[in-house]
């Protein structure tokens, strides 16, 4: 079965995530969503902007998913939105599907982390006050992996 | 040649757009096009620090010679 992950604009499905790592061989399915929240630093935000370098994100992606299921035995699907966000909409999206629920928590907690390090994605919050500003973030290497 | 790159999160806010062109020779190292991309900024060349030049498949190592296809230059992530 091929494995789920895309970068996109549209609205982030969870369920479909979920559906996607579900098998009788598994006894738990883990998710995580990241939310666009309403203050970040002490600051109101109205929306925030996913600029996103898409044909490399689609790849790193996969590859994040393809070493998460090398190192635990799980079946992982993962999503990342792109374009301008309101408060409350999900951003991100992961799901893992593994026998027992440590190897599902630790799976999605390892492709969220990687996504951080990794994915070439860039937010801008804009905030209440009218002005906006992109958030600082982590230096990616080259080199293949 | 000319090689169009891509830029993406603060680098858009340059005064650049979302795209420059650079006058590369033909082999060149992703050193050599950082360089060349770093006289463009002049001034905001500070924007680039941290940032690395890739491919539709890959980040580019300093030595690498810059593929064929897209190229873009990109600053830290912050994804999630």
């Amino acid at each position: 079965m091929r494995r789920l992950t895309r970068v996109t604009p549209s609205r982030l499905d969870a369920a479909l995530l979920s559906r996607a790592v579900s098998s009788p061989r598994h006894g738990a399915v883990a998710s995580f969503i990241g939310v666009v929240r309403a203050v970040h630093a002490g600051r109101r935000v109205k929306a925030v902007s996913y600029d996103c370098f898409v044909p490399l994100a689609e790849k790193e992606l996969a590859r994040i998913a393809a070493r998460t299921e090398k190192r635990w035995p799980v079946r992982v699907a993962a999503m990342h939105r792109t374009g301008r966000l309101k408060v409350g909409e999900a951003s991100v999206a992961i799901a893992a599907g593994a026998m027992h629920r440590a190897e599902a928590y630790a799976a999605c907690r390892f492709v969220i982390e990687e996504i951080k390090r990794r994915l070439p994605v860039w937010k801008k919050e804009h905030y209440s006050s009218g002005d906006g500003r992109w958030l600082s973030g982590c230096a990616l290497r080259g080199g293949h992996r | 040649m000319k090689r169009k790159i891509e830029l993406y999160g603060r680098l858009r806010d340059a005064g650049h757009g979302s795209t420059v062109y650079l006058d590369l020779p033909k082999a060149v190292t992703a050193r050599q096009a950082l360089s060349a991309l770093k006289a463009v900024f002049g001034s905001k060349g500070s924007l680039l620090q941290g940032c690395a030049l890739a491919g539709s498949n890959e980040i580019l190592t300093p030595s690498d010679r810059l593929p064929e296809g897209r190229l873009a230059i990109l600053p830290p992530v912050c994804g999630g």
